[in-house]
Order: structure tokens, then C-alpha cells, then sequence
């Protein structure tokens, strides 16, 4: 299919704006007269509030108002999957951060006083901060229902059966690290009551819809006495798709008749708001001789803190995910989210797939060099293709690139293989070079969960063409790509549609820009609005010229009967001559990717509709004596069906790859410790290496123009190819990341120890 | 209610943007909320407020530095650039050209600090290797590209050179 918009390298939207710092977010927006909202936060990590003495705080200058959690007209609770979390605790804190009362004021030093004047009094409770001992009996309970918030099984074939088949079964414990999202902006927004009593909020999310009926829940409102707007958002990762200042502000502007504004400062963001799940995984795998898989059995324990958030879809999706892209006949998985007194968990970028693929891939290596295969020829022999049946008993259709993406990286594999040897031979004493692979798959959407988007198009009796979607932009690029589609599909110039977004008021539910789905889901919708409207143009063209619709041709904006291009007519030419002012167009587009719930006994199901696959190999150097680890080279294919816009895919490459790094090699969130970016490093540019992107187009037949997703896909092979690069160069394995320098000075002075008894 | 150290109020004239500016403010002010709040240059952004993100960047008296860690007595005499100063949608800087032409913005909002960063580093070196391009930005966080395509629009520019613009 030829295209002319999509597949193309088009100028982002809003990009102007950004390069010129014109660009809003919330902290830019001047709200005249707003008071400034703060937070007190529990200082200690598990305990009973007994007592709220606000009066001292109350007469502080400049102070307004302060709300306890008697001040929240609805429901003092949320969750965006099972709720279990309070916007202010009256009862119970349960971790480190919890908040209790909020201040608004006429300015930040005004706030801060009453902060500080503010006496509560909390009766300290045992905390529990190992999710395996929050399992035991005797563990503090953290929530009434107690300790442990979800388990999922996947149950496939006879695992124990499997393993006797098998020639050589392999049985390790990995750990992965809590993680901050560390986006640049912390989270802000404003909030007003508007002349209708509309309670207003603009906030930085990744999920306006979502906040718009969880701030309704809490206020106890009907639907249209809130607003929710998406200000310019600087990055989310997961981490914006929770609601943080959202029901501050709208509880603040619903009560006072000024409008009220909320910055969280670093500190706040990291104590206050959700983490990677850091997991443990017992994961046990057994082959043939001739290298054939054939039975994994994985047990995962989630640490989701104070509260669910998304634990569930975490504890689901690294299941679901956990034999990596490989057909394996017999499979059991138990995958636990337990409560502690850490900061919670939520959803990160891959939802629990980046910490399971560093299982898998590390499994998959060990496997490969016991048996005498290369790591690409092993996962080769097992990779999934057309036909092939999930651990969760999907029969693969369409779409399954892995292999092409491991056949593409198998020249960058054998270069980097000589680089490394001939890096070696001429370097210096002390360094280690080596290579790794990993691969990985990513289901497209909410795992077993409707989760449709609709979007609509409208061209008014001027011709202008909108866009509304409820899709939230948070840089990844889905106003480009959307817009794209729809020109694409509309005949239309890119520049053509002016667009409107993410405006619970203006825009209809476009789901949450998470689980890499706006391209297929939202694109698709759009697509199937833009469709709606080509064909009204066309049948009023049709009109105009006076032949039957299907005589009609529609190209570059231009509308002309079948061989008549010479009398086209512009898309306004139409438009003025069929529609009265006050007329439009109309399209509505709606996509729900078929997907049935998992069977609670043994995960069977349809999860998701269509995956993403992809691999990578990197090359690393090892500094024995440091015990530094840096990526000098990656190359990372992945299939997203088709590129709609190549440059962004490449953009969200580069992206997931340095995420990645600094999940592999250094980055580590310690609950209560943890205060800012001086100590949580993430990494510079310095860290991370030239990237060669491939990109791999098997078709998705649902998705628009092909395309499925790519955001957290490109994060997922990171860690585990740095890994297995880790073994290659030193013959380490390395169980647990972050790969930090003390890890790996621990294992260099191991083996000296080991040296110097022989 | 007690005078606080540091809230002597202290008057400042600085050149900002091509722009001669006067004002009177408290001392323990940093240049961050100064320009964010008192000039409304709101394309200088604040991420962490502790000098490690780099989010904050301005260009000051040819070098870079991180607004949020500048007290307002420092800018007494001080030529100051920032984002808005650089160029505009009619008369774009070759940086914030190439850019937009490589794709190197996502989020955008290590953008504007981004930039300044990269035309200091060019006034000094023009001709950058991508290492030392790579070096010039490790001031500036950014956890959304990955880098690659911001180094990718600084060399284009550096390869170009600096003359096109100002």
C-alpha cells in the first residue's frame, strides 16, 4: 500500500512551541488570585492516626483553609483498579508519605508554616517491609483484607511432566529493583470552579478520562460538574496514570471560591507517587537435548507497597509474559502482589515484563550455553511463529515478528562478537567486553480487559477538519501519529487537521496512554472515523459532480471523478458547495480489541489481541577493577507493524534503551531513603551508547495501516541483553539488577577469593 | 512576624534577552523564580530545584548554569539568556531548527535547558565530536529520548555551523 502521511518522518505536533519554550505545562499556567495547595504527609510507615490538631495551623497568616479527610463530600477512596487508596487518611497511615491534612494558602511560605504548625498524633504500628515475611501469618496486616492483594495462575499442559522429558532443567531466583519514573516535570496542576459550578481541573496526566471519574467519585458530583484537561505533559511512564495532585486540587476548588494550584517539588513527587514494582521470581526451565523447550515453572512475589494501584495488572502481565516469546508445551506460573509498608507500586513502563524478561532471558542464556547453542540459534528454535499456541492457550494468527527480529540482529550479533574479541586482545588489563541478546513480547492493551478508545472527526462549513480525541500526548508522539492516520485516511495534508485533545468536556474516552496502545487502539479508532467522513465527502462530491460515489477519487485533498483529475475540486470547494454554515461533518470512530478475561484457576484466555516482539543485542565493557559496567553498543529490532512514523518509533528505541540502562546497571529506589535525583541517578547522556534501531513491519490485520506499539516494548530486552553481556565478558551470572558497581566488585573479589584457596 | 536572613530586599539590573532589566527582591531569591515568576519566562523550567536536572538551564555571562541554584544577588550585572531570547516561530536559532528537524523533543520540557546547553557548548567548540557533544549535555536530564536524537540535531548544527544564525 502506498501512503503519503503514515510511514512518514512528519514534523511533530506542537514541536514549535516546545524548541521555543511557549509550551504550557501546568507549572507555566498563570492562575491570577490562586492559593497554593501542600500536603502533610505521615512521617512514619505504619500506624493509627489518633488525633488532627489543625487550630494552631488554622490561624497562621495567609493561611485559607484546611481539609481533613472529613472535609471529602464523596468517597475518601480510590484506585484505578481496586480501590484501597484515600486522598487525606483520617485512620490509618501505611507507608512513609501517607497524607492526612491538606493546606491551601496564599502563598508557599504561608503554607509551609501551617505545615509545620499542624500536631498529629499517630500511634505507630509494626511495619512490614518484605513482601515475603507481609505473607507470613504473623505479618502486621496492612489492609483488612489483608496482606495479599492478588494472585494469578497461568496453568498450560503438565509442567512437572515436562520437566521429565526434559534432558536439562535450570532453576535460579532473580530480583529486580523499585524504580522511579524520574519524568522531568513532577507532577502540577490548577484547579477553578467555573461560572456553572464546574470544578476545572488542568492537570499533567496520562489518563484525563480516568481522573475525571475517580475526582466525581470522591467529590460525590454528577459527571458534569467535573473537567478534567491535560496541561503540555513532561513525560509519564506509568507514573502519571495514578491520580496524584488531581484530588487536592478538586477537593480545594470545590469548597473555596478561588481558584488553587499544586506543584509537587522533586521530593514530594518521589516520596508521594508510584514505583516500579520490584519483584521476585523463582523460575525453573527445562529443554531437550536437541534444544527443544519444554516445561517453565515460575513463582513471582510483587512488593505493591501501601496500596494496589497496579499491582493486579502487574502481577497479571508478568505471568502471562513469563516463558518470554517461546512456545513452551507445559507451563505453571503463580505470580502474588503483596501489600507492605513501602512506597506503593504502580504501573511502570512494561508493568512487570521488563522485571520478568530479565528471568526469562537470563534463563533462556543459561539454557542455550548448557546445551551448546548460540543464544540467537536457541531462541530461534523456540520462537514463536503464525500458528503458535500461548502459555495462556492463544493461538498466535498474524503479526509475530520474532523471528524476523532475531534474524535481523544476527549480523550485528557476529560483528560485535568480533569487536568484542578484537577489544579484548588490544585493551587494557582489567576490562571485560561481551556481548548479549534478549528478546522479548508485549501484548498490546489491558490484559484480558475491555479497553476500547473512540475518537470523532469533524469538517465544518468552512472546511477546517478537527480531530477530538481523548488520547493524552505525554511526548511519546500520539497527537502526531493520530493526526497522521486520520490525514492519511482522509486524502488530507498532515497540516490540514487541527486537533483537539485529551478534554473530558470536548473529547470522549480515549482509554489511558499506557500498555503501548494508543497507536493500535486510539489509531484505529481515529481511522475508523476518518473512514466515516471520506465516505460523506465523497457522497456529497459525488453531488457536486453529479456521478455515482464509487466514480469518486479522493487524493492529496483533492476531490475529481475517475479520469476527470482536471476539474478536481478542493476539499473547501466541496464543502462550500454541499453544506450551509452551522452544518458538519460528522465521524465517530470506535475500536475495542478482542480480548476474554483470563479463567481465575489456570489464566487461560485472550489477553490481548495482538503483541509486540522485538530483539536486541548489546555490547558491554566490564571494569574489573571499578566494577562499572557501560554499554558501548546496541542494535535493537522491533516489530511494531508498521511504523507510522519511523522517527518516533526510533525516538521511543533510543528512549527504552537508556531507560533500561539505568534499570540494568544502577538505578535503585530505597523506600524512606530515597529523597531526590542527588541519590536516585538516572541515566546522562554520558551513559548511554550509540543506538542502531531496526525496525521490523509484520502487519497487524486490526490495527490501523498495520501498526501495533512500541513505548514499553523498547524498554523490555535492555537489562536482560546487558546481562547475558555480563556473562559473555566475565562468566558471572548476574541474578539480580541493578548490575551495580558493588555487585560487580563483590563478584570480582568472589573470584579472587576463590584463586587465591586453589 | 520575624525578619527572616536573607529577606533583605536587594536591587538587581541585568540584561536579560537583549533587554535591560531592573528590579528589587528579596536576596535569598533564586534566578529560577526570578525569571519564572517576575519576567514570566516560563520556558525555564524547574525539576528538581537542587542543580541536578538541568531542567533550569540559562545561559549567564556565556556560561551555562542552573537558574535554580543562582541567588538573586548574582544576577546584579549579569547578562542572561534563556530560551525565549534565542529565537522565536519567525526567526528560529539553527539549534531549535535542527531539533525540530531530528526529532530530538519529546516531552519537551528538558528541551529549552537542552538547548542553551548545546549553543554554549557550540559558541566554545564549534565543531564538537559527538562524545564531547555527549559530555556538553550531561548536565541536562532527559528520560524520554534516550539522547541519541538530540546529539544528532547539535552535530547537524555543528556540521552546518553557527553562521546561519546568530
Amino acid at each position: 500500500m502506498i501512503t503519503k502521511v503514515v510511514g512518514k518522518r512528519v514534523e511533530r505536533v506542537g514541536i514549535l512551541d516546545k524548541v521555543t519554550g511557549k509550551a504550557k505545562y501546568g507549572a507555566d499556567l498563570e492562575i491570577p488570585n490562586a492559593l497554593i495547595l501542600k500536603v502533610y504527609r505521615s512521617p512514619v510507615p505504619h500506624g493509627i492516626v489518633r488525633k488532627i490538631d489543625t487550630s494552631e495551623a488554622a490561624g497562621v497568616d495567609g493561611v485559607v483553609r484546611i481539609f481533613t479527610a472529613k472535609d471529602i463530600p464523596g468517597e475518601n477512596l480510590y484506585g484505578i483498579i481496586n480501590k484501597d487508596q484515600p486522598v487525606l487518611t483520617g485512620e490509618k497511615v501505611r507507608f512513609e508519605g501517607d497524607p492526612i491534612v491538606l493546606v491551601a494558602a496564599e502563598d508557599e511560605e504561608s503554607a509551609d508554616r501551617a505545615l509545620a504548625a499542624l500536631r498529629v498524633e499517630i500511634d505507630e504500628l509494626p511495619a512490614v517491609f518484605d513482601p515475603n515475611e507481609a505473607l507470613k501469618p504473623e505479618a502486621p496486616s496492612i489492609h483488612e483484607k489483608g496482606n495479599l492483594l492478588f494472585e494469578r495462575k497461568i496453568v498450560k499442559g503438565d509442567v512437572e511432566k515436562g520437566f521429565t522429558a526434559s534432558d536439562i532443567v535450570i532453576e535460579e531466583t532473580y530480583e529486580t529493583n523499585m524504580l522511579e519514573h524520574a519524568y522531568i516535570e513532577p507532577e502540577v496542576g490548577v484547579a477553578y470552579r467555573d461560572e456553572d459550578g464546574c470544578v476545572v481541573v488542568l492537570v499533567t496526566t496520562q489518563n484525563p478520562h480516568s481522573d475525571h471519574a475517580q475526582l466525581v467519585s470522591i467529590l460525590g458530583v454528577e459527571p458534569e460538574k467535573v473537567r478534567v484537561i491535560q496541561t503540555e505533559t513532561g513525560g509519564g511512564f506509568g507514573g502519571k496514570l495514578d491520580i496524584s495532585v488531581q484530588p487536592f486540587l478538586a477537593l480545594a476548588a470545590y469548597h473555596l471560591d478561588r481558584p488553587v494550584r499544586m506543584v509537587y517539588s522533586r521530593e514530594e513527587s518521589f516520596q508521594a507517587t508510584a514505583k516500579r514494582h520490584p519483584l521476585k521470581i523463582r523460575m525453573k526451565t527445562g529443554a531437550t537435548r536437541d534444544g527443544k523447550l519444554t516445561a517453565m515453572k515460575a513463582e513471582i512475589i510483587a512488593d505493591t507497597g501501601a496500596y494496589g494501584s497496579y499491582g493486579i495488572a502487574v502481577a497479571t502481565r508478568a505471568a502471562v509474559h513469563a516463558t518470554g516469546p517461546y512456545e513452551v508445551p507445559n507451563v505453571y506460573v503463580e505470580s502474588k502482589a503483596v501489600y507492605t509498608n513501602n512506597n506503593w507500586s504502580g504501573a511502570m513502563r512494561g508493568f512487570g515484563v521488563p522485571q520478568i524478561a530479565v528471568a526469562h532471558e537470563s534463563q533462556m542464556d543459561k539454557l542455550a550455553e548448557s546445551l551448546g547453542f548460540d543464544p540467537i540459534t536457541f531462541r530461534m528454535m523456540n520462537a514463536f511463529t503464525t500458528g503458535s499456541v500461548t502459555p495462556t492457550g492463544q493461538t498466535l494468527n498474524a503479526s509475530v515478528g520474532i523471528r524476523e527480529t532475531l534474524k535481523k540482529i544476527r549480523p550485528y550479533y557476529e560483528q560485535l562478537l568480533r569487536e568484542a574479541d578484537a577489544t579484548q586482545l588490544s585493551g587494557l588489563t582489567g576490562m571485560k567486553y561481551g556481548v548479549g541478546v534478549a528478546s522479548m513480547w508485549y501484548g498490546i492493551g489491558n490484559t484480558g480487559h475491555p479497553n476500547p478508545s473512540s475518537a470523532q472527526i469533524e469538517v465544518d462549513h468552512e472546511g477546517n477538519v478537527t480531530l477530538f480525541t481523548g488520547a493524552a500526548d505525554i511526548g511519546q508522539g500520539s497527537d502526531t501519529v493520530l493526526v497522521q492516520i486520520a490525514a492519511e485516511t482522509l486524502g488530507l495534508p498532515f497540516d490540514k487537521i487541527h486537533l483537539v485533545r485529551a478534554d473530558t468536556t470536548l473529547t470522549t474516552d480515549a482509554g489511558a496512554t499506557s500498555a503501548s496502545r494508543q497507536t493500535y487502539i486510539s489509531g484505529r479508532a481515529v481511522y475508523e472515523a476518518a473512514l466515516e467522513v471520506r465516505k460523506q465527502l465523497v457522497e456529497r462530491a459525488a453531488k457536486v459532480f453529479k456521478v455515482p460515489a464509487n466514480l469518486m477519487v479522493c487524493e492529496g485533498g483533492f476531490f475529481f471523478p475517475q479520469y476527470r483529475e482536471f476539474q478536481k475540486l478542493s476539499l473547501t470547494d466541496i464543502i462550500r458547495r454541499s453544506l450551509v454554515p452551522g452544518e458538519v461533518i460528522r465521524g465517530e470512530g470506535y475500536f475495542n480489541p478482542e480480548t476474554t478475561s483470563l479463567d481465575p484457576e489456570t489464566g487461560q484466555g485472550v489477553p490481548y489481541t495482538t503483541y509486540a516482539f522485538a530483539s536486541q543485542v548489546s555490547l558491554v565493557e566490564v571494569d574489573l577493577v571499578t566494577g562499572q559496567v557501560g554499554v558501548v553498543k546496541t542494535i535493537s529490532a522491533h516489530d511494531v507493524g508498521k511504523a507510522v512514523n519511523p522517527a518516533n518509533v526510533e525516538g521511543q528505541i533510543f528512549s527504552g534503551v537508556a531507560m533500561g540502562i539505568g534499570m540494568g546497571l544502577f538505578e535503585q529506589f530505597y523506600p524512606r531513603k530515597t529523597k531526590s535525583l542527588d541519590t536516585y541517578l538516572i541515566p546522562t547522556a554520558m551513559d548511554v551508547p550509540e543506538i542502531t534501531p531496526v525496525i521490523v513491519e509484520v502487519p497487524e490485520p486490526t490495527g490501523p495501516f498495520g501498526a501495533k506499539g512500541v513505548g514499553e516494548p523498547a524498554l523490555i530486552p535492555t537489562a536482560p541483553a546487558i546481562l547475558n553481556a555480563i556473562h559473555h565478558a566475565t562468566g558471572w551470572w548476574v541474578n539480580r539488577i541493578p548490575a551495580d558497581l558493588e555487585t560487580i566488585r563483590g563478584l570480582t573479589s568472589a573470584d579472587e577469593m576463590e584463586k587465591s584457596k586453589s | 512576624m520575624e525578619e527572616k536572613l536573607g529577606e533583605e530586599i536587594v536591587e538587581i539590573s541585568a540584561m536579560v534577552n537583549g533587554t535591560s532589566v531592573v528590579l528589587r527582591t528579596p536576596a535569598n531569591r533564586t534566578m529560577l523564580s526570578i525569571l519564572r515568576e517576575d519576567l514570566h519566562l516560563t520556558g525555564v523550567k524547574e525539576g528538581c530545584g537542587i542543580g541536578e536536572c538541568g531542567a533550569c538551564t540559562v545561559i549567564m555571562d556565556g556560561k551555562v548554569v542552573n537558574a535554580c541554584m543562582v541567588l538573586a544577588p548574582k544576577m546584579d550585572g549579569a547578562t542572561i539568556t534563556t530560551i525565549e531570547g534565542l529565537g522565536d516561530e519567525e526567526n528560529l536559532h539553527p539549534l531549535q531548527k535542527a531539533f525540530i528537524e531530528h526529532g530530538a523533543v519529546q516531552c519537551g520540557f528538558c528541551t529549552p535547558g537542552m538547548i542553551l546547553s548545546a549553543k554554549a557548548l557550540l559558541d566554545e567548540k564549534p565543531h564538537p565530536t559527538r562524545l564531547e557533544i555527549r559530555e556538553g549535555i550531561s548536565g541536562n536530564l532527559c528520560r524520554c529520548t534516550g539522547y541519541q536524537q538530540i546529539v544528532d540535531a547539535i552535530e547537524s548544527v555543528a556540521e552546518g555551523g553557527m553562521e546561519e544564525g546568530r
